[in-house]
């Protein structure tokens, strides 16, 4: 207890932060999870569970929560892939790195959703550059283009290109970060051992990423998840429910059908879904074995 | 953009003063490179180069076009003319007004990660380095936050604000910025704290440095890098938000610049090249930024003392 | 006001530089604290075009001139986010005074709304169309006041049609006929410009659906699951299958199709009041010409939308307000102006007079007799209204014109 008031000056603040800023609109969305709310938003009296009932029986919600498994798990895994890759290379003396690790910067310090718009953009038939470039080198015989974003598969597909495309910057420099601290000297002797560039980097240098890579991965699948802007823009003109995932489902329950009460009950399914990746996460990789 | 397109000058003169970081470098990458595995690298650099920035320079293209140009169903690759007035009128289109719209996305971001730091920052540092009781349980709290959507709370939020009096006020979104990103900062921090050997502290702590001073004299600048990417991490996420500010900021002035440019996207046209035109203004500053302190980002200072 | 505004944001970046987070509590000019004793009007309003925002600056400016104790707080929205944004003022408690949208009769129904005859005075109360104040009751009571209103009709490329030796058609088939011929010149050209994209799929759902003699029903019943609905959305299916209409019908929107058609590329599409403005700007050297919308039989007919203003019950206090306001918004030399720079029709009996010798308009102003409406004063229409937008795109898909429908219709029964 004596232990415990010497830490409060230290996270009082962060804990006080967090409790006024974040645990009413939890609590508000935990309560309206169980009420019955009209169109306008006003409260109609409580229903128990029958908004999760609803939301879980709705035809499509396997399929959706399906589709938000494949959406995170290869957003993810390309985004690690990538960006081990990425800081492997800007890592290696070239001329010209610094031009290269600038470049790479620019999509973090754009915001998501000027990203995700000139993409879309891009890729509408008849006005849009990717289209027309498509068509120029002859990849797509309409010369009006084809509708990337109008087809569920192609519009999803470009939807987690470009979430791995802005994902990679942090994800890139985290690791350059961890590969700092991989001692000089381990390596060189790996090296001076005979060790080749390739075996050297998968025993000595990946090992030392592990605790740079695990915390950026849980900080990934969490950003992933949650993830709406892009979905939203990519996927928008889709009709049905062929393209969406967990997150845009709750965006269509609340702004589209108003639907306040289902929103919160597949808000609360959502964050219970999270919890469970990422206690499954920690428990098979334990990110935080060393603190 | 300028400073990418002028090699010659910023990043070199940038890259000199790293000292630190550049030995190490040669160091790893062994001394000789053979030029075969060089121009390899060149190549691969090249296409990383053009893949990021080819999205940037379509809507830097884009923002020189005009309305008709840019909407033209003979799509040009670049600009047929170059429309520079476009940057001179876009700030007083009747939609919103962009010069405010830029200097709220300023302010609140700025304001947020200042005050993320400061909570983040000793929260980071105490559960890094002490065992209490309920150590855990706050860790947990703290990656709760993270784990919600701000968009669906955003009722609850609004309800909240006008309690306090602060609805459609900067106070309010500097809030809500900081409290859903103090979890990222917490962790990043978290493990470069965790990082540092603790007989660090502990020699500190023979010399009869009490708690505070080892933090900021001995571990603050051992993970400055974690606190770098804290600051980026929470700063370009305040930057991003959308779903929030679009409800708790009601005056057209008071909003940042992602909901001011969801008004270009009209009900019968979108005026594209505006939309172009301010991403580019508002991405330059924030690229300079990251250029600026780009060697933090990575900086060497970590390996350079644990050894 | 800007003046104002200006300077808080300098003061604040100031502050916070010299004095950091202290400052950040004061930054912004804040909309919510009252100022002088005069009653406030929080006011909130789509964007329909580039000017609305003006528009509305100017209307206020003349009206605070005149009622110098009341102070008028403008919000403009784009139609997107627009619904979030009221939804969330009402669970808040703060509900705008007057809200100018679509669909009002949920709020009706959670007794949210002014009647309009305690809103305004009886002049502006009598000086509506009656067909638009019929259109604005739930069970007999006004409580949407119409502000503005549209009707469709067929916009036609000329130069396409004689290119491809079509003729403008007036019944289903003859579009069939036509759209094939024009799309079959191609280069990019498409017939029919289709748009079921979430936009505004409801109303090209209206013209085919109602063209064959469906409807959607009235104010007691939402009826989307009819045979006569299948025949026309059936028909959409046949024009999308063989091919008379643009790729992707079903998640292409209204607007930029439209643009498309502005710059030639589609031989026949379904405009508004407002389209003839934007191709007169865009591209005025295109050859077109307005005609009415092609039906089963070629009975004339047209789909009427008109935006409606509503005032909120907020406090009690401001009834006067409010009611001096949408007086001052309603006389001519306000209202007429509001209208016609936004290219849409009027919805009192005065300004129609006045704007009937407007060419632009004439072919909308004439379609009005035969106008059908949105059955909007069911509170249940926001559900088939939603469902249309998420769901009539997948007839452009594999699933069957019936499995549509039905599909839809389930979704307006569960509310």
């Amino acid at each position: 207890m004596k232990d415990l008031l010497k830490a409060l000056p230290w996270i009082g603040p962060a804990v006080a932060l967090i409790a006024a800023v974040v645990l009413f609109p939890i609590g508000l969305m935990l309560w309206n999870s169980t009420r019955d709310i009209t169109q306008s938003g006003l409260d109609d009296g409580g229903v128990g569970l029958a908004n999760f009932a609803a939301v879980v029986g709705f035809q499509y919600f396997w399929p959706i929560l399906g589709r938000t498994v494949v959406w995170v798990v290869v957003v993810v895994a390309c985004t690690l892939f990538g960006s081990l890759a990425l800081a492997a290379l800007l890592n290696k003396a070239f001329p010209g790195r610094r031009l290269v690790r600038m470049a790479v910067i620019v999509p973090w310090a754009a915001s998501v959703v000027m990203t995700t718009l000139v993409v879309h953009y891009g890729l509408e038939p008849y006005f849009g550059i990717i289209n027309s470039f498509l068509v120029d080198i002859g990849l797509i015989d309409t010369p009006e283009g084809y509708g990337w974003t109008r087809h569920a598969g192609t519009a999803f597909a470009w939807a987690m290109a470009v979430a791995v495309f802005v994902s990679l910057p942090f994800t890139t420099y985290t690791i350059l970060a961890g590969l700092q601290t991989v001692p000089g000297e381990t390596v060189e002797a790996a090296r001076i051992d005979g060790a080749s560039g390739v075996r050297t980097y998968f025993s000595v240098v990946l090992p030392q990423l592990r605790s740079a890579v695990s915390v950026a991965v849980l900080i990934n699948i969490i950003n992933v998840f949650n993830s709406l802007p892009i979905l939203r823009v990519m996927t928008g003109s889709i009709p049905g429910y062929d393209a969406d995932t967990v997150m845009t489902m709750i965006f269509k329950y609340m702004q589209n059908q108003r639907q306040i009460d289902l929103a919160s009950a597949l808000s609360v399914i959502a964050f219970l879904v999270v919890i469970g990746i990422v206690a499954i996460y920690v428990r098979v990789v334990r990110p935080l074995e060393e603190v | 953009m300028a400073a990418i397109t002028e090699p010659g000058t910023a990043p070199r003169k940038a890259a000199r003063p790293t000292s630190g970081d550049r030995t190490r470098v040669r160091k790893y990458t062994a001394d000789q490179v053979p030029l075969g595995s060089l121009l390899l690298r060149m190549l691969a650099g090249l296409v990383v180069l053009v893949v990021f920035l080819l999205p940037y320079l379509i809507m830097f293209f884009g923002s020189v076009k005009t309305k008709a140009e840019i909407r033209s169903v003979d799509p040009t690759y670049f600009p047929t003319e170059w429309h520079w007035e476009n940057y001179a009128t876009m700030w007083s289109t009747p939609e919103t007004p962009l010069l405010q719209n830029l200097i709220s996305t300023l302010v609140i971001s700025l304001c947020a990660t200042l005050l993320v730091l400061a909570v983040a920052l000793p929260a980071s540092y105490y559960t890094a380095r002490f065992r209490f009781p309920g150590r855990l349980v706050f860790l947990f709290l703290v990656i709760v936050t993270q784990m919600v959507q701000p968009a669906v709370l955003t009722s609850g939020l609004f309800r909240q604000f006008i309690a306090w009096g602060i609805l459609d006020t900067w106070a309010a979104m500097i809030l809500v910025n900081a409290a859903f990103n103090l979890s990222f900062a917490v962790w990043i921090m978290h493990s470069f704290f965790a990082g540092i050997p603790k007989e660090v502290d502990e020699a500190a702590q023979l010399d009869g440095a009490g708690t505070f001073t080892v933090l900021t004299k001995i571990n603050l600048p051992l993970v400055w890098p974690g606190i770098v990417t804290a600051v980026v991490f929470t700063f370009v996420a305040s930057w991003n938000e959308f779903a929030a500010s679009l409800v708790l900021l009601t005056t057209a002035g008071n909003q940042p610049l992602s909901v001011a440019l969801t008004k270009f996207v009209g009900q019968y046209e979108t005026s594209w090249h505006y939309v172009f035109g301010v991403s580019v203004v508002a991405i330059v500053p924030v690229v300079i930024l990251f250029m600026a302190i780009e060697k933090r980002l990575v900086g060497g200072l970590v390996s350079g003392s644990v050894k | 006001m800007a003046q104002y505004k200006r300077l808080g944001g300098i003061m604040a970046i100031t502050l916070a530089a010299t004095t950091g987070l202290t400052a950040c509590g004061f930054g912004g000019s804040g909309g919510g604290e009252e100022s002088g004793d005069g009653t406030t009007l929080d006011l909130l309003v789509p964007s329909y075009s580039d000017a609305t925002q003006g528009l509305w600056n100017d209307v206020i400016a003349g009206f605070e001139e005149e009622n110098p104790d009341v102070q008028v707080n403008l919000q403009v929205e784009s139609w997107d986010n627009l619904e979030s944004v009221i939804a969330t003022r009402i669970q808040g408690g703060d509900a705008p005074d007057i809200y100018n949208g679509g669909p009002f009769a949920g709020f009706a129904e959670d007794e949210l709304l002014y009647p309009v005859d305690e809103v305004t005075s009886d002049e502006t109360y009598a000086s509506f169309q009656p067909s638009f104040l019929d259109n604005a009751q739930v069970d007999g009571t006004t409580y949407g006041l119409p502000w503005i209103a549209s009707s469709r009709a067929l916009f036609v490329n000329d130069a396409l049609l004689e290119e491809a030796g079509a003729e403008v058609p007036a019944t289903w088939d003859e579009l069939l006929e036509s759209a094939k011929k024009v799309s079959e010149l191609g280069g990019g050209v498409a017939g029919y410009g289709m748009p079921l994209g979430s936009e505004e799929a409801q109303a090209e759902a209206a013209v085919w659906l109602w063209g064959g003699g469906g409807s959607f029903g009235d104010a007691e019943a939402i009826t989307i699951d009819t045979p006569e609905n299948l025949e026309g959305a059936e028909f959409i299916k046949k024009m999308i299958d063989e091919g008379a209409t643009q790729a992707d019908a079903g998640a292409t929107d209204r607007s930029p199709l439209f643009d498309i058609f502005v710059q030639g590329k589609i031989g026949m599409q379904i405009g508004l009041p407002p389209s003839v403005g934007q191709i007169e700007s865009d591209n005025p050297d295109l050859e077109y010409s307005i005609h009415p919308i092609p039906t089963k039989d070629g009975e004339p007919f047209t789909l009427g939308v008109a935006d409606h203003l509503m005032a909120f019950k907020n406090d009690g206090d401001k009834q006067e307000a409010i009611t001096s306001f949408f007086d001052y918004l309603y006389t001519a030399d306000v209202y007429v102006p509001w209208v016609q720079a936004e290219g849409f029709l009027p919805t009192t009996l005065s300004a129609s007079e006045q704007l009937a010798d407007d060419e632009a308009l004439a072919p909308f102003l004439e379609g009005l007799p035969d106008a059908q409406f949105y059955p909007s004063t069911n509170p249940d229409w926001n559900a088939a209204d939603s469902a249309f937008k998420a769901l009539f795109g997948q007839l452009g898909g594999d699933k069957s014109a019936q499995d549509v429908l039905t599909e839809i219709q389930a979704r307006v029964d569960e509310g």
